[in-house]
This record gives structure tokens, sequence and C-alpha cells, in this order.
């Protein structure tokens, strides 16, 4: 069994996992192997969407602001993982 | 990149639609709508669907989605003796399926995964 890494990371203030934003995370997603999740951060809402799937980054409605949860399992999970919570906190509007 | 091709009975429809996939998955990937009949109302006309598939095309295939009904009869038409497989039209929710495959097409993933990503679009919750 394939170890599972996880990790939280903060939206920047101001910027929703919405269109282009929600994009850019998608597509760095889709750039690694590994089964990669994201997710609220379960205080009011943990809902968990695939991390490739454009519509279901979207119907999460993450806003500015907001923990995410991200997971990963697979061969380059850590790597993942690394450059998904980089790509949240680098992402404008 | 994998190129999108819109159909639908509106111009306007293909076009905000084409707009919008492109303002998500960023300018680089071809969405080309195609819209409305030869006189300009609401209709389909082939001729238009066939140029779109032609700008559309960059050489990875390209994927179909079409509103409604006659639409989709016309892409078949077209498609009808070419089915080579290069130019796919999917079963697929108009909106959430051009948005679906616009940002796979956008990531560089291939045919297949740029059509799969569309019709699952079917089964996506909107919240």
């Amino acid at each position: 069994m394939q170890a599972s890494f996880e990790s939280t990371v903060a939206l920047p203030a101001g910027v929703a996992l919405h269109a282009r934003p929600a994009a850019t995370f998608v597509k760095t997603a889709l750039g690694f192997r590994s089964q990669l999740t994201v997710g609220l951060d379960g205080k009011v809402d943990s809902r968990v969407a695939n991390a490739k799937s454009i519509l279901a980054v979207l119907a999460l409605g993450a806003t500015g602001g907001t923990v995410l949860r991200l997971s990963a399992e697979g061969e380059d999970a850590p790597a993942a993982l690394e450059a998904l919570a980089s790509c949240v906190s680098g992402l404008v509007e | 990149m994998v190129g999108i091709v819109l159909v639908s009975h509106s111009l306007e429809l293909a076009r905000g639609l084409a707009d919008l996939a492109s303002q998500v998955a960023g300018a680089e990937v071809k969405v080309e709508p195609a819209g409305g009949g030869p006189d300009g109302k609401l209709g389909t006309n082939g001729d238009a669907v066939r140029e779109a598939i032609a700008r559309a095309d960059c050489g990875q295939g390209v994927v179909v989605l079409a509103d409604l009904g006659s639409s989709i009869l016309t892409v078949r038409h077209l498609l009808q003796g070419k089915a080579n497989g290069h130019v796919r039209l999917v079963d697929a929710p108009f909106v959430e399926g051009a948005v679906a495959a616009a940002v796979m097409s956008s990531a560089g993933q291939s045919l297949e995964d740029v059509a799969r990503a569309a019709e699952e679009a079917r089964g996506a919750s909107k919240f």
C-alpha cells in the first residue's frame, strides 16, 4: 500500500478557488501521477474534491483565506503535495 | 493541445460559452464556436461546424460538444464515414463539459482524457 501524505494551506485573502485560479490549481495537479484531493477545513464543511477535476474543485466554492486540506497518495505524492501547496499560496485573481 | 468545438442552435450561446471556457482554461486552448443556421437565425449549419473543427484542430484531435437535438444530428452527419477517432462527438452537458474539456486540454492531456472529462461532467454536482 502506498503511503498517503497530507498538508494544509490557506488560500490567499481575496482569492477564491474559482475560474482561473481553480484551473491553475487543477493544471498543477494534472502534472502528477498520484491521487490528489483537496478538501475544506472541516469546521463547517468537510467536502473533499478530486484535485484533478475542475468541476469538483469549483463545486467546493472555497473563498479567499479558506484553509484547504491537501492529500496525496502515490509514487510522486510528496512532490505533488509540495507543488500544490506552493501553487495555492501563490494564486492570484 | 486537443481542440474544442461548441455547436449550438444559437451563435451567442456558442460564443459566450467559448469565452467562458477560454477564460477559465487560458487562451492557449483552441475553443471554437459554431452556432446558428445559415441565415443567421437559430439553427444549425454543417459548414460552420466543419470550419470550426478545422480551426480547432492542432493535430492532437478535436472534441465536439453540442447543445441539443439537431445540433447532434448535424455533427453526426458531418462525421459520418470519418470515424478515425480524431474528431470525437461527446455526450456531455454543454457548459460543464466545455469547461472540463478545456481545462484538461490546457494541461496537455490526451484526446481520450479530454473526452472522458467532458462526459464525466454529467455526474458532477454544482455545489
